[in-house]
């Protein structure tokens, strides 16, 4: 059987036989066929195709940075940057006393906020419930957000998290990344943060590129350098 | 569009801390424009077209050149007529549609840029006086936007305008006759240059880029002729300029103009 990994358009043959049609991919018969563009990789008993590019789709229990854009009496309403809204209910951040005559959203969050935020619950039909009560989640106060394609976040996060580690040391930045493909990078210095940034933004780039790791850390060190 | 999104705190700290030290956010000088490339003849079937980037922002402009009825009260004058729009794929937040108010605006400022810095000579535009003139139809099409629309379309039009070749008409049997073969330039006698100013706090920026744009207090798009005179303008936004801001404004405008004139001039020269 052929397991290597190979880049699919949509209506690509993937595979055929026994195998769990996993995301992006739909069985037709015995064949497996990719929906999206993208690498395709053979597992055991499952196939599934990695997108090159798409939106955003809230999966429960996702660490997200979304942006205030409106708020109701009851409720603040997230850019998530996806299709859908991600939706923050005021008793989340007041506390269960939490009173709409006498509690003021905006004296917590207002719009243009970001938010550090994990999905509570979503399953399509209504906008994704998202949390901020549990630690590390919140408002974020400084940083610079840095916007990459969802789906390069899995390899800017690297294989146990060893692109992102590369990249934290070299820079001495602290990065928060949202699975949503938002990423806030704060720093001392504005050196590092600005090479923390260039790097992230190779990684969206290069992200099909194998050795990206090493072509990282050298641009991080011939930086530091000059 | 540009009105409902909402730019992140974040950034709207950046930009004005950066400010506060005389610098921006994209690293430009505070009167510096972005790069700007102009592609002609980006339509091979229109009379004249022109594709302009400024930074990230890419305006497309068509121009259509056919015989037309003139105006009532301006029978020995040819019409010049610009337009804009805004496609679905150049933001996320523009709609399919009619056109919103500050779309409009963009089609009425560059038009007026054009219009009133009597670039095109339109009284030789005329067929036959009260019955038949030749009108230049300038449309503009916004593929990527990223701030300063009003700039890239100007500039956009101006260049399709430049380069456009005309075909001749004669009066034959009461009717318009086209004359195969004898196409010539339009008469061109001068080149307006339009340069848009955003206020951010008491700091005035050149070509604001989208973020810039997003958090502007007021905005000011001055168009000035080959001569250097100003003869068009147009303030927008919810703050105000005071006396010295707007007479900087004028000069910057002037200045920055000039520059920007040069490249116009080497699309003509090229297109020629």
């Amino acid at each position: 059987m052929d397991n290597k990994r190979k880049y699919v358009i949509p209506g690509d043959l993937v595979t055929t036989g026994p195998f769990r049609p996993e995301q992006n991919v739909i069985l037709e018969g015995n064949k497996i066929i990719s929906t999206t563009i993208g690498i395709s990789e053979i597992y055991d008993d499952s196939v599934k195709v990695i997108p090159l590019t798409g939106k955003y789709l809230p999966k429960i229990d996702d660490l997200v940075i979304g942006k205030v854009i409106s708020h109701t009496s009851l409720s603040w309403e997230l850019d998530i940057n996806s299709c859908y809204v991600g939706f923050l209910p005021a008793q989340d951040v007041f506390g269960r006393d939490f009173s709409a005559h006498a509690d003021e959203l905006t004296s917590k969050l207002k719009v243009g906020d970001l938010v550090a935020a994990r999905i509570a619950n979503f399953d399509r039909t209504r906008d994704p419930l998202v949390t901020i009560s549990d630690r590390d989640l919140g408002k974020i106060d400084s940083g610079a957000l840095v916007k990459i394609s969802p789906s390069k976040v899995p390899r800017l996060i690297g294989k146990r998290g060893t692109m992102i580690q590369t990249i934290e040391m070299a820079t001495n930045a602290a990065i928060t990344i949202g699975q949503n493909g938002w990423v806030v990078v704060s720093c001392e210095s504005p050196e590092g943060l600005l090479k923390a940034k260039k790097a992230i933004q190779m990684v969206n780039e290069k992200a099909h590129v194998a050795n990206l790791t090493d072509q990282v850390k050298e641009m991080l060190e011939s930086k530091g350098e000059s | 569009m540009a009105s409902h999104t909402v730019i992140d705190e974040l950034k709207r700290t950046q930009i004005l801390e950066l400010l506060e030290q005389g610098k921006r956010v994209d690293g430009r000088a505070l009167d510096e424009p972005r790069e700007i490339t102009i592609e002609t003849n980006a339509i091979p079937k229109a009379n004249g077209s022109a594709r302009v980037h400024i930074g990230d922002t890419e305006v497309i402009c068509g121009v259509k050149i056919q015989p037309d009825r003139p105006f009532p009260d301006t029978g020995d004058k040819g019409l010049f007529i610009c337009t804009a729009e805004l496609l679905p794929l150049s933001h996320p937040t523009v709609e399919t549609g009619p056109p919103q108010p500050h779309v409009i605006e963009l089609a009425r400022v560059v038009d007026r840029g054009i219009r009133e810095s009597h670039m095109i000579d339109v009284s030789q535009l005329v067929i036959k006086k009260d019955k038949s003139v030749i009108g230049v139809f300038a449309d503009n099409v916004v593929v990527d936007y990223d701030g300063n629309l009003f700039d890239a379309c100007s500039y956009a039009a101006t260049a399709a305008l430049l380069t456009s070749k005309t075909p001749k008409w004669d009066w034959v049997d009461d009717k318009p006759t086209l004359v195969e073969g004898e196409d010539s330039q339009l008469p061109i006698s001068t080149i307006p240059v339009s340069v848009t100013m955003g206020k951010i706090g008491n700091h005035i920026v050149v070509d604001p880029n989208g973020d810039e744009w997003d958090i502007m207090d007021a905005r000011v798009t001055i168009t000035t002729d080959s001569d250097g005179n100003i003869c068009a303008l147009q303030k927008g936004g919810f703050d105000g300029f005071t006396q010295d801001e707007i007479i900087q404004c004028g000069e910057t405008s002037v200045r920055v103009g000039a520059k920007i004139r040069e490249k116009l001039k080497a699309v003509q020269q090229g297109g020629q």
